[in-house]
């Protein structure tokens, strides 16, 4: 059964029976162990207090204690293993809710924003697991109790009893009807809340739109208003609920009313003994609580299922397609592609593809052109099976694509989409992503000749989509672990060696190689003082201003006031370029002043202007001197170093290390062509040096001297595979969009399918790599696998066998190059147009 | 609190750049203020000869300003062919600030080359934080693209069939 249609009982009922049934023993023996104090409390007044009987009193008091300590005791198992099954079925209802979600077919999602899913998922859950949790144990201990001390109270006197428990039904006749209110009150909440979800959802994935228009009034208005309406809802729901409280107080608060009156009368009397109805008073007292707990329960379950019912509705579509085979294996399809009379039309009549008909056998290359909108995408989309098509056919080896499962089609078909999603995680995981889904999707009945691909391979196919520079550079700027990998580090060394050797002279200009004697302005001040590598925390490039051994230092060296003084001047110049402007990631690369320290400054070149340096306060010159050791001469232009003052700098360099050597010795190695510098990439270790510029052109030449060097010591592999480990980021935002759609494709290459879908799969990149994929499925996909791709660059079709010319929904011609040109059709006058144009 | 009121020392990069930007047309007439986050954005390149500053067909969304040397604007139709020389203080893709383009011809350094080079992404962003200078740019660049086209009127050979077709770019 679909997960959505299951009834908010149906988690309660398949949560752990052995739990449950442990539960329901351990409620009544603490139940039990509740009314012994009572007991207890009638006898010592009257037989140990009123016969004056020490030792019953002490008995007594025993058994009192043990009650009260054994029942506490079970409370608390009780509360555990009350949250255990509660934790545990939202577990459980979370997983399964979201094997649903993932199942929807894509035409859900257009009309349900990631914000609601992730609140569904989060948040409305919980209301209905807490249910769970107490399902059980809250209304059976709470019954028993009320059931137990009603009946001792039965028992102690009938008719007070009856008098003081007449309260009880009229509760039971008002509460409910309160209760319908709240719940109208709690759907209304919770469809604000999703509204509200949605909404936060929309504008976190639209931020880029917002900062470009400036439009956060526009924004923060329609925010507000739809907080300000759950406001209202809510304000309504807490108080149906909170009356609902209210009003069971009131009439539980009755309760010793009557119990004064009559049991007092009755005790004047004489008809009722003094301890008697002290016990009386005692339990009229502790109905209290198991009542008030059956209301909160009572509530609970109200609100549980409001929010489930709400829940599940939203979420009960069924999936369109199977996701797995259950009665055979997956198929192994060869290619063939047929697609007879097919038409797609959306909601409100707009036909998208009107009577499309192609055939494709296997190994045969399609392209598909035409203007945007003219249903390219949409046909490929059909045939992938991520829209359902409405009318018409699409068979693969004969088969209907909308009757086979998922992995039918995963298996046997790799699709390249327009903007491709990169997942969080390393390059290689997206790499096998691909791979990996068939390798789990076949589970344990997996073959041997299921693997994954061997490194090797990886390489191959990261060359062929022309990723290969790009991921070996991750891995030179990857720092490497302490004292691991040693033999790697000895090669590294000498490929440092060599470098300087030999490509030295030549590549100066692109590279400062560190050199003892002279200043390094791609390096800041820090670390041109230091000249070395931090091995205690204190003396990190961060640290040091905090360091009071290196201010210290600092004043010996004469340097503390001149870094000050330039510090000064960094913030000055900062603010007066950027200071009227709201901080910007991007403002902020060629100052050493970082974004969110922006106001800091702008606060402290405020309060300075006219002072003397002297008479800026300690924190202030601290500040400065924090901006002045982050100074690089060569990435921080706005200032130009004074001579001088890299003289003192340089002599500082040299005082520095022989202050250290001896006050704290190993605290810093010093760069030394024979070590490795494990603070910095392995790339700067080989340089030995940092890179002068970050133009792809000096990129370009040193990343060619060094794959030279790392191919000589067998090294290449190694880089590139640590490389693979890199993280590209939140939906790859760390890579550029050629790289990314350069791993979309590899993750599809490496995955070898016999039909290939390609959507404007090369769009975002350069010619060169254009060129070269295209010439790769000419060559070596050409008769292995079907491919039909969909084309924006119509210098790229020459090559395929069929070219399909779409327009509103139509191929309204199709052939190959040479018969479309001799046609003088469409495609030509494309051609002929795009030249005249151009 | 401008810096000339520091003790005297070199100027920085920073106001070099400074008054190279108000030495080119398109950005003379703008006020002070963008012209400093321009000039804060800039970046200075080297280039030996025989290396490519821009390649025909490819994205390069840069200005240059050649500070000093000489480079050679190519066109790549078959064979190569010269189509004319930049030198210093030549200033060089200023469209490319409005519209990311593939390049239609290659600029090479033919001597080493010092450029100055602004980045469409930086520029745009000067824009945003002060667009009210948006008019005064296109001023400056529509009245640049008029006098090329006077001088290639008044050059304008009649015996010349293709070039005909050619001329009236400032009719757009």
């Amino acid at each position: 059964m679909m997960v959505t249609k299951r009834p908010l009982m149906y988690w309660v009922k398949s949560s752990s029976l052995k739990l449950q049934v442990l539960l329901l023993i351990v409620i009544l023996i603490t139940v039990t162990t509740r009314v012994i104090p009572l007991e207890m409390q009638k006898k010592i007044v009257n037989h140990a207090i009123g016969q004056k009987k020490l030792d019953l009193l002490f008995l007594y008091c025993g058994y009192y204690l043990l009650a009260v300590v054994v029942a506490s005791s079970l409370k608390f198992v009780i509360t555990y293993l009350q949250t255990y099954l509660g934790q545990e079925a939202l577990a459980r209802m979370r997983k399964e809710l979201y094997e649903h979600i993932l199942k929807l077919p894509l035409s859900f999602f257009r009309k349900t924003s990631s914000g609601l899913v992730v609140s569904s998922l989060v948040t409305e859950v919980v209301t209905s697991s807490e249910f769970v949790g107490q399902a059980i144990a809250v209304p059976v201990t709470n019954l028993l109790t009320l059931l137990a001390f009603g009946g001792y109270m039965f028992y102690l006197n009938p008719l007070l009893a009856c008098l003081s428990l007449i309260i009880y039904p009229l509760v039971i006749a008002i509460v409910p009807r309160m209760q319908r209110r709240s719940n109208e009150a709690n759907k209304q909440r919770v469809d604000m809340t999703r509204i509200l979800s949605s909404k936060i959802g929309e504008t976190i994935s639209g931020i880029h739109e917002i900062h470009s228009n400036g439009s956060y009034r526009i924004e923060n208005k329609k925010y507000g208003a739809f907080v300000d309406q759950l406001m209202k809802v809510r304000i309504i729901w807490t108080l149906y609920k909170q009356g609902i409280k209210t009003t069971n107080n009131f009439f539980q608060n009755l309760g010793p009313f009557f119990l004064f009156i009559v049991g007092g009368y009755l005790a004047i009397n004489g008809r009722f003994d003094l301890g008697a109805l002290v016990a009386f008073m005692s339990a009229q007292d502790k109905l209290y609580e198991p009542w008030k707990e059956l209301m909160d329960f009572y509530q609970t379950y109200q609100d549980a299922s409001v929010s489930y019912v709400r829940l599940m509705e939203y979420y009960d579509v069924e999936p369109e397609h199977a996701v797995e085979p259950t009665d055979r294996k997956p198929y192994e399809l060869k290619g063939d592609i047929q697609v007879k009379d097919l038409s797609f039309t959306v909601a409100g009549g707009i036909q998208l593809l009107k009577q499309v008909n192609l055939e494709l056998k296997q190994g045969e290359q399609l392209a598909l052109v035409g203007f945007s909108g003219s249903g390219k995408s949409t046909l490929a989309q059909c045939i992938s099976q991520l829209y359902t098509y409405t009318g018409g056919s699409v068979q693969i080896d004969g088969l209907e694509v909308n009757d086979m499962t998922k992995q039918d089609l995963a298996n046997n078909m790799g699709v390249v989409a327009q903007s491709p999603f990169i997942f969080d995680g390393t390059i290689k995981e997206n790499l096998l992503y691909s791979c990996a889904a068939i390798i789990e999707g076949a589970g344990e009945q997996a073959e041997a000749k299921l693997s994954y691909p061997s490194l090797d391979e990886m390489i191959e196919v990261i060359q062929q989509v022309g990723l290969f520079v790009d991921v070996l550079r991750f891995g030179l700027n990857t720092l490497l672990e302490v004292d691991q990998q040693t033999e790697l580090i000895e090669k590294l060394i000498r490929v440092r060696h060599n470098f300087q050797e030999q490509f030295g002279a030549e590549l100066a200009d692109c590279v400062e190689f560190f050199d003892e004697g002279r200043y390094l302005y791609f390096s800041s001040v820090a670390a041109n003082l230091i000249f070395g590598n931090p091995n205690q925390t204190q003396f990190g490039l961060d640290q040091l201003v905090d360091n009071p051994y290196f201010l210290e230092f600092l004043n010996e060296a004469q340097l503390s006031h001149p870094l000050a003084s330039l510090g000064r001047q960094l913030a000055e110049q900062t603010m007066d370029i950027l200071g009227n402007l709201p901080p910007d990631e991007i403002f902020f690369q060629q100052s050493p002043i970082a974004a969110d320290e922006f106001e800091d400054y702008k606060a402290l070149v405020g309060r300075s202007a006219g002072l003397r340096l002297q008479d800026f306060s300690e924190h202030d010159q601290h500040l400065l001197l924090k901006l002045a050791l982050r100074f690089t001469p060569g990435i921080h232009k706005i200032v130009a170093l004074p001579e001088l003052m890299e003289k003192l700098i340089l002599d500082g360099r040299f005082l520095f290390m022989k202050k250290i050597a001896t006050d704290h010795p190993g605290a810093v190695s010093f760069y030394r062509m024979s070590d490795f510098i494990y603070s910095q990439t392995i790339l700067d270790n080989i340089l030995f040096g940092k890179p002068r510029t970050d133009h792809p052109k000096s990129q370009e030449r040193i990343s060619q001297s060094i794959i030279q060097l790392l191919i000589e010591e067998d090294l290449l592999e190694q880089i590139v595979e640590i490389g693979m480990n890199f993280r590209v980021g939140t939906k790859g935002d760390r890579l550029s969009g050629g790289q990314r759609q350069k791993l979309a494709i590899a993750r599809v290459f490496l995955k070898a399918p016999p039909i290939l879908i390609m959507d404007e799969a090369t769009s975002a990149l350069d010619n060169a790599s254009q060129k070269r994929i295209q010439n790769l499925l000419e060559t070596k996909w050409r008769g292995k696998s079907t491919l039909i791709s969909v084309i924006h660059r119509l210098d790229t079709i020459k090559g395929y066998d069929k070219i399909g010319v779409m327009k509103a929904g139509k191929i309204i011609e199709m052939g190959n190059y040479e018969e479309l040109i001799a046609k003088k059709g469409v495609l030509y006058e494309f051609i002929h147009g795009a030249k005249a144009s151009a | 609190m401008n810096s000339s009121t520091e003790p005297k020392q070199a100027p920085s990069e920073y106001q070099a750049n400074l008054e190279i930007l108000m030495q080119i047309p398109l950005f003379s007439g703008l006020p002070i203020e963008p012209l400093k986050l321009l000039a804060y954005f800039c970046k200075r390149e080297n280039f030996k000869p025989g290396e490519i500053i821009f390649q025909q067909h490819e994205l390069d969304e840069n200005a240059y300003f050649i500070i000093s040397g000489t480079a050679k604007l190519i066109l790549e139709n078959g064979g190569e062919e010269i189509i004319s020389e930049f030198r210093e203080s030549a200033f060089i893709g200023g469209l490319s600030m409005f519209f990311g383009m593939k390049r239609l011809f290659t600029l090479r350094a033919e001597t080493p080359v010092t450029c100055l080079m602004l980045s469409r992404e930086r520029f745009q962003k000067t824009i945003e934080r002060f667009p009210d200078i948006t008019p005064k740019l296109f001023e400056g660049l529509v009245k640049t693209i008029y006098e090329w086209e006077i001088r290639i009127v008044s050059e304008y050979n009649p015996q010349c069939e293709k070039c005909r077709s050619s001329i009236g770019v400032t009719l757009v």
